[in-house]
């Protein structure tokens, strides 16, 4: 497992496509996040001034005292995304190359293969919440300074439970594309189907049949409603009141995804020990 | 003593999920040391049949043992080095990154890299994307991914499919090459010639069935061996003449050219016969019957 956990990430790290992934999640992290949230704040357009949330509370999201809960909301919404594409284009590829065939008659069996891959998925998953998280503090301690406003940085044990959200939730969302990627065994269909899931599927239906009893039961157990329901327990200085609250608490939210990591991982395997490579 | 088997299967059949039979009950028998030509026309099962013994297919029934161990595991695929039809590679990594990879698949020694770019002579594009190489330079990776754990075995499918004749002629030098140090190979192709110029025995596919195997000299003796090369004219009445001489079926006209399965000692006699009946003979000899009349004849046979 561990040489193919070394020849995937040497793989991982010479593919241009992973780097502008981590690339567009930092940037629409400092760019749609905290410079538009800033800017809106600073310059306070008509639209704005109506709102029944004054500015100077506003601006708080983007300082240092409210880092997760900011990092969390990305990583729901393009983070997911972002994951589901990068855990997808590392199965998938490589039935698209035909390289599968290439890999399998190397030395290691199926399963260290798997498992090499779903591994250096997992440590690219650590390093981009890392970098995510680096970002974010960097952003907001310019964002503060700039302000001239004071504000205090979460305690360490926070943080740690912060990063440990953002790791698991990306985490189940890459397990998500990867295992679409061995199941569909092609990049578009991976792709395509994961990011309709997410925005059609979850996003779109959650929010408009969220009223209905047999929805709600069945919104209870989807990933992106139980992701919500970790990062909704994290202190926010100012919560929106239009935004529906957690339909379940933290600990079940962290338990589902645990289960949803696990599953899509079973299931990659069983998939992808059993199955013919190549042929009609 | 017993003779080592590099590869053994036994009843080896793969039916795919469409019904096609592709392989059916093959057995076949490579020795350790040699290179075994497997030969059939397209769609006569030699991919099917390699993927099975490189662990990718799954037989439907039957079994295989490959380098000591069974197709797929990692006891086998330690002693296997394989391209099975074409290379696929990363094309966004350089050659010598793809076989970095590989190596790393494989637990094989980072040094071996050079010597098997050498090997293949790729060392002066190992540095280029593999996305722009030509088929011969893909092809020529594909080997040396293939040697790179320097197996003792060497499973090459159609090595030299869609090279130009040079590149064809090297990669045959290539292959005679790969057999030192007691490496068996074996070589799928449907190249007749290709076969006869590399291979010490040849196993026949057709149709998913192995219908013959030995040394190409035992194939072409089994396909009757010599005949005897006729050309006469008038054609007709050498023809009419030929068949009330010999059994019709002993006859065949190919090209202007008569092909007599008889024994050669009778060309004398067969001589005689024409010129005494008029017709002006040009050309009598003994033929050894290509590899060729054989495979057609093995693999037409096929219902």
């Amino acid at each position: 497992m561990i040489a193919s956990l070394r020849a995937d990430g040497l793989k991982m790290r010479k593919r241009w496509a992973n780097w502008i992934m981590v690339g567009i999640l930092l940037a629409w992290l400092v760019l749609l996040v905290y410079l538009l949230l800033f800017y809106l704040v600073k310059t306070q357009p008509a639209s704005l001034r109506g709102s029944a949330v004054p500015a100077s509370l506003l601006k708080r999201q983007i300082f240092p005292e409210n880092l997760i809960p900011t990092v969390l909301s990305t990583a729901s919404s393009i983070g997911a995304a972002i994951m589901i594409i990068y855990g997808a284009l590392s199965t998938a590829s490589e039935y698209g190359w035909s390289t599968i065939q290439t890999i399998l008659i190397q030395k290691p069996g199926r399963l260290a293969v798997l498992a090499g891959k779903l591994m250096a998925l997992a440590v690219a998953t650590v390093l981009i919440s890392l970098a995510a998280m680096a970002v974010a503090a960097l952003c907001a301690y310019v964002v503060v300074s700039v302000d001239g406003s004071s504000s205090s940085w979460p305690a360490a044990t926070e943080i740690l439970k912060g990063l440990g959200a953002l790791v698991l939730q990306l985490a189940v969302w890459a397990a998500f594309g990867a295992f679409l990627g061995v199941a569909f065994r092609s990049t578009a269909a991976a792709i395509g189907g994961g990011l309709v899931y997410l925005f059609v599927g979850e996003t779109l239906l959650g929010g408009l049949f969220r009223g209905a009893a047999v929805i709600k039961e069945i919104l209870k157990y989807l990933p992106g409603i139980n992701a919500d329901a970790v990062n909704s327990a994290f202190h926010l200085s100012y919560r929106n009141p239009s935004v529906q609250a957690a339909l379940v608490d933290a600990t079940h939210g962290v338990i589902t995804l645990l289960a949803y990591l696990t599953v899509f991982t079973v299931l990659s395997f069983l998939i992808f020990r059993r199955r013919d490579v190549g042929g009609g | 003593m017993a003779q080592s088997y590099a590869v053994e299967t036994s009843g080896l059949t793969k039916r795919y999920s469409t019904g096609v039979l592709a392989v059916s009950d093959l057995n076949l028998r490579v020795r350790s040391g040699e290179v075994y030509g497997f030969l059939g026309p397209n769609g006569a099962g030699k991919t099917t049949t390699l993927r099975m013994l490189s662990g990718l297919l799954r037989p439907t029934s039957g079994s295989a043992v490959v380098a000591g161990g069974a197709p797929g595991s990692p006891a086998s695929l330690a002693q296997l080095g394989a391209m099975v039809e074409t290379p696929a590679f990363y094309p966004y990594l350089s050659g010598r990154d793809n076989l970095r990879v590989m190596a790393r698949y494989s637990d094989a020694s980072k040094s071996r890299i050079e010597p098997v770019l050498k090997q293949v002579d790729m060392t002066d594009r190992a540095r280029h994307k593999f996305k722009t190489y030509s088929t011969g330079m893909k092809q020529r990776l594909g080997v040396a991914s293939a040697l790179l754990k320097d197996p003792q075995l060497l499973i090459l499918d159609e090595p030299t499919s869609g090279l130009d004749p040079q590149g064809t002629v090297e990669m045959r030098e290539l292959i005679k090459d790969l057999r030192h140090g007691g490496r068996t190979v074996l070589l799928s192709s449907h190249l007749l010639n290709e076969v006869e110029l590399t291979c010490d025995r040849v196993g026949v596919i057709a149709k998913g069935k192995l219908v013959a195997e030995g040394t190409v000299d035992e194939l072409r003796a089994r396909g009757g061996g010599q005949a005897l090369l006729v050309t006469a004219s008038p054609i007709d009445q050498a023809r009419r003449l030929l068949e009330s001489l010999l059994k019709p079926e002993q006859v065949q006209l190919r090209d202007g050219i008569f092909s007599l399965t008889v024994d050669p000692s009778q060309a004398a006699a067969i001589n005689r016969r024409l010129v005494a009946d008029g017709l002006d003979v040009s050309e009598l000899r003994v033929s050894e019957q290509s590899l060729e009349d054989v495979f057609l004849q093995l693999t037409e046979k096929q219902p």
